[in-house]
Order: C-alpha cells, then structure tokens, then sequence
C-alpha cells in the first residue's frame, strides 16, 4: 500500500492512500512538541516564581529594616512573607521536576534527582558553616552579609552547574549574574544588600524568565514551518 | 528521465500514522531513557489496546524495546526506541522532505525538449 518509490507516479498513489508529505510532517511536528511539553521541564514557572520571590521576600526585609527608608513592617511579617514565597517557589520547583519525570526511568532521571538533591545538601552545608563562624563569635552586624553572600555564591553555583548539565545559556547567564549580584549585596551592607538581592537578584530570575519564555515561544514558531 | 529510484521509499512500518506517533514520542526521550506504557499513552493519547497492537509491531521491526519487569510487585511495562527505530524515523523525516522538494520539477521533465 505504500511501496511508494516503485510506482509508476508516486504522488498519484499517495494521494489515492489520502496522504501527503506535508500532513505527515505536520504529524511528526505536532507528536514532537506534545512529548516535549509533556516530558521537559518548564524553566518559565519555575524562574518567574523565584523572581517573585526573591523580590518581594528581600523587598520585605528592605522595607522593614529600621536603618532604611522605613520601617513600613515588622521583621517577623517579613520573615513570614519571605518564607511563603520560597515554600512556594521550592514546591513549583519539585513539583515540575517529579511531574515531568514520572513513568520516565533512565539516565536522564538520576541527572534530575541528583541535581534537584544538589540543592538542599548545598544549603545544609551552607547553614553548617554560617551557624558555625556566627558560633565562634562572627560580629552580628556581619551576619545579614554572610547569609546574603554566601546563599547566592550557592545559587549561583548551581545554576552555573545546571546550564552545563543541559546546556542551557540561560541559565548559566543566570548562575553569572548571580554571582556578581552576591558579591554586590555584600558590598552594599545592611539594609542595602536586601534592596540589591531583591531588585538585582528577583531582576536576574524574572529577565530569565522572559528569555526562557521567547526561546520556547520562537521554537514553537521555526519548527513550525518545515 | 523516472522518478523511480529518485525517490526514496516510505518505511510502510511508520507510514502508519499511530505507528508514525508513537515513535516520535520515543524520539523524544534522552538516550538511554525508557517510559512506562501507561505515560507513552498520555502522550500519544491512544486506548491501551490501539497502543499495544502498534508497539507490537514496531517491537517485530526492530524499532522498539519492550522491557517488563516489576515494581514493588507491580507489573511494570517499559518502552524505548532502539537505535534502528530512530533512524528509521530520521530516514522516513528526510523522505518525506525530499517528496515534498522533488516530485514537481522531476515530472515537468518529461514535457521538456
């Protein structure tokens, strides 16, 4: 029935069989991009939810800072307001990984789980030493320093390691930025540093959010027209 | 001047356009990955029994790996492409490609002095 390279006039027989080349690719293009949305993870919610959270979490702390422009807020309502919005974007977060992931089971799968446990381990690690060098007697007005500083070398870190797991200029732009914007909040001191890591750190996520956005939009449209 | 022979043949396996799906789908995953049935249907949005006659004939051409096995005493089904597979659907994409390119000019010949 489709033994098309032996008949007389290939377009006549695939016509009669109600096929044509374009359908077909038209098929192959529709099938590719639904396994893609439905088994890649989507940066978009992910980078979009820790820019919010970046920014309005810091932007608390900024605000409620009594050496600042205010206080507008209790330091507690800005601890609750950041801890709600990192729960949020830490779930966002697992729930794209685990979701993406299910009924897949291979090498790609313990790439993910690796990576996605990179990030509390660093963190725990992180939290060992801060708590340690404030134990022996690091001057409390340094501490909002070391926390901003060394979380973002931390993040930055890894989403310098994520850009080269999946090869990602995206995120490893990300992971750059990241960098400098810790090494600047350090220098910018209380309460400068929670303005620098809202605006230029929230900034940096939401900026990657769009590319990542536009480079998902502008695939849908060049592998569209074949 | 024919067009046989300038054309290339269309794999009648993933002529097929259930068959044609299900492959692009195993396509889509990282090398040395492999899904479940139930999630490869999600995708291909067909009923068990559609998908198992297709798999199970892309699993006699060569194209597919079916791999059962258990988990936590759950019959689990495991589908990948084989590399054959994959280029079968590389071969098929470029045939199709060179159908869509060709077949106009190559029949004009004929008229030509």
């Amino acid at each position: 029935m489709v033994d098309i390279g032996s008949g007389s006039d290939p377009r006549l027989m695939v016509d009669v069989e109600g096929f044509s080349p374009e359908k077909s690719l038209a098929v192959i293009e529709a099938q590719h991009l639904e396994a893609i949305r439905s088994l890649r993870v989507d940066p978009v919610p992910i980078l979009g939810m820790w820019g919010l959270a970046w920014l309005g979490g810091f932007g608390a702390f900024y605000l409620a800072s009594p050496d600042g422009p205010g206080p507008y807020l209790a330091t507690w309502a800005a601890g609750l307001v950041l801890g709600v919005l990192f729960a949020a974007a830490v779930a966002v977060s697992v729930q794209q990984g685990v979701w993406r992931s299910r009924g897949v089971e291979g090498p790609s799968r313990q790439v993910g789980a690796m990576y996605g446990w990179s990030w509390p381990l660093a963190f725990a690690g992180l939290y060992g030493v801060n708590l340690g060098l404030i134990h022996q007697g690091l001057p409390t007005g340094v501490a909002p320093l070391l926390w901003s500083g060394s979380s973002l070398l931390v993040v930055g870190l890894l989403y310098l390691a994520g850009g080269m797991i999946w090869t990602d200029r995206v995120q490893y732009g990300l992971g750059a930025w990241t960098l400098v914007v810790g090494a600047a909040s350090v220098s910018a001191g209380v309460p400068g540093n929670f303005a620098v890591l809202s605006l230029a750190g929230g900034g940096g996520f939401l900026v990657a959010c769009a590319l990542a956005y536009a480079r998902g939009a502008r695939g849908r449209v060049t592998r569209a027209q074949p | 001047m024919t067009i046989e022979g300038l054309l290339p043949p269309l794999d009648p396996v993933i002529h097929a356009q259930p068959r044609l799906r299900v492959t692009v789908a195993l396509a889509a995953l990282d090398d040395g990955d492999q899904i479940t049935f139930p999630r490869l249907q999600e995708i291909v949005g067909m009923t068990a029994g559609n998908l198992s006659t297709h798999l199970r004939k892309l699993e006699d051409a060569g194209y597919v790996t079916v791999t059962k096995t258990h988990r936590h005493r759950t019959p689990v089904t495991y589908l990948a492409l084989t590399r054959s597979g994959r280029r079968a659907l590389e071969d098929y994409t470029t045939a199709l490609r060179a159908l869509l390119a060709t077949p106009e000019p190559l029949l004009r010949l004929e008229d030509s002095p």
